[in-house]
């Protein structure tokens, strides 16, 4: 094939955006401040961010950013293993296996990049692993490159779970893989029938809580909290980049395991270490969290249910599940774009699902209004949601 | 039990809507089934059969009777 040719064969299917001449992908945007942002001279409200915590304009985590970048500079120029690891990501490793209650954690630059490197460290080609069926993208891209049997169950579907577990005696060791909250309608996994299936079938269960830390839980602590999980000998990730308004991934999990990936994980000792600076805002919005958690909670569910009753009322096609996520039906990615046109020209961001993140012909439009938006703001929102049409969505 | 009607059950056993699996339904565009959908009707026709099925054979699969008859014709299945 000639180069040309094949650079053709990349071109991607734009036409569900090109109908409405409305593109929400990579949208150059101002900063965020308290949800809020000003494009050409108008006040636009961040329904589209997972800054659940409005912690992202957070002066104290910016002070504590500024402060850390003082003391170690732009970077450590140097992977974790080398020069990379500087003391406040120490500081920070076991501040999040404390908050997590795990034994001892891992940082990434992303959880992108946690997820797709762990499995090919940990698992080989005599496992098998058994993943939810709409687990990440970043799971199922570290999955598939271990090479293995891989088997995903339906989603959240625990008799489903256990006929693929009863079904994997053979292999050397059985992982189970799902999300805590999976972020296109805020279901939640059933975790805690999961880990305890996995006790059965001695299987190790992975679960990436980039949704759910900072979010579930009484204190905000995650997944584990919110199942009430002690003693989880299973292997967590979370993205560093949502509720604690930063960037980076983790990995948590036993001593074992995560001295064992320190030094044998390619994904980790071969990538740039994360920025000093990153840790001094992640170690604010923990000690923020450990304090105001409560405060912020409160807000963001208040928020959450007058968002939610507010989209009911109009009738708009909701499917959202238990987590502080509303996802809206678009019918077809066409419409879903169009849809998202109609909450943008009211001053609304939004989050636009389309194939391949969503099933074959369908959309979601997904909306996050967190912690950020204070009571004016709020209001604004909901009166911005009266202005939108409801139509049929085929 | 024969076998169409073996591999609508797998089908409406493996598949998150599990109404209005027929034969004529098209595994991309009706039951909306992506890589792991696919995955998950292998496996479970795998242990059904007790056959090893070539991941290859299902990319010119588009409905569940297209299904029936790789399985008849290849895999010699009954």
């Amino acid at each position: 094939m000639q180069p040309l040719e094949f650079y053709r064969t990349l071109q991607i299917d734009k036409s569900p955006i090109n109908a409405h001449s409305f593109n929400p992908y990579y949208r150059p945007l101002p900063g965020l401040d308290r949800g809020q942002l000003r494009i050409e001279g108008e006040t636009y409200y961040d329904l589209a961010s997972n800054d659940y915590l409005g912690l992202a304009s957070d002066e104290r985590i910016r002070e504590a950013m500024i402060s850390a970048l003082r003391e170690y500079g732009s970077s450590m120029c140097g992977t974790p293993i080398a020069t990379g690891y500087a003391r406040i990501l120490a500081q920070l490793e076991r501040e999040l296996a404390r908050f997590v209650g795990l034994d001892a954690a891992l940082v990434f630059p992303s959880c992108y990049q946690a997820n797709v490197a762990l499995f090919p460290a940990i698992a080989t080609v005599r496992d098998v692993i058994i993943v939810d069926h709409h687990a990440h993208a970043s799971l199922a891209q570290g999955i598939k490159a271990v090479g293995c049997k891989v088997k995903p169950f339906l989603h959240n579907d625990l008799e489903h779970l256990e006929r693929q577990l009863a079904a994997s005696a053979a292999f050397r060791q059985s992982f189970v893989v799902t999300e805590s909250v999976f972020s296109t309608e805020g279901s939640v996994a059933p975790l805690d029938g999961l880990v305890e299936l996995c006790r059965r079938y001695q299987a190790v269960p992975v679960v990436d809580d980039s949704h759910g830390l900072g979010v579930l839980g009484k204190s905000g602590r995650g997944i584990l909290e919110e199942k009430a999980i002690s003693d989880y000998q299973g292997i967590y990730t979370a993205s560093l980049g949502k509720a604690l308004a930063q960037v980076g991934g983790m990995i948590a999990g036993n001593h074992a395991l995560i001295d064992a990936l320190r030094y044998s994980c390619p994904g980790l000792i071969y990538s740039t270490a994360l920025p000093p600076v990153c840790g001094g805002g992640l170690l604010r919005a923990i000690d923020i969290l450990k304090q105001e958690y409560g405060r912020l909670a409160t807000v963001l569910w208040n928020n959450h249910r007058r968002l939610l009753d507010k989209l009911r009322s109009r009738g708009f096609d909701l499917r959202s599940g238990p987590a502080p996520i509303a996802a809206i039906h678009g019918g077809s990615p066409e419409h879903t774009i169009a849809l998202a046109k109609d909450f943008f020209q009211q001053r609304l961001l939004t989050t636009s699902f389309v194939p391949p993140s969503v099933p074959q012909g369908r959309g979601v439009l997904r909306l996050i209004v967190g912690a950020k938006l204070d009571g004016a703001a709020m209001q604004d929102v909901l009166e911005a949601l009266d202005r939108i049409t409801v139509g049929p969505r085929p | 039990m024969n076998l169409e009607e073996k591999v609508l059950a797998i089908f409406q056993a493996n598949t998150e809507d599990k109404t209005g699996v027929t034969l004529t339904s098209d595994l991309r565009r009706e039951l909306r089934l992506d890589s792991f959908g696919i995955l998950m009707i292998i496996n479970a026709i795998e242990d059904a059969f007790g056959i090893a099925v070539e991941d290859v054979d299902f990319t010119g699969a588009n409905t569940v009777a297209d299904v029936v008859a790789l399985l008849h014709s290849k895999y010699h299945c009954h």
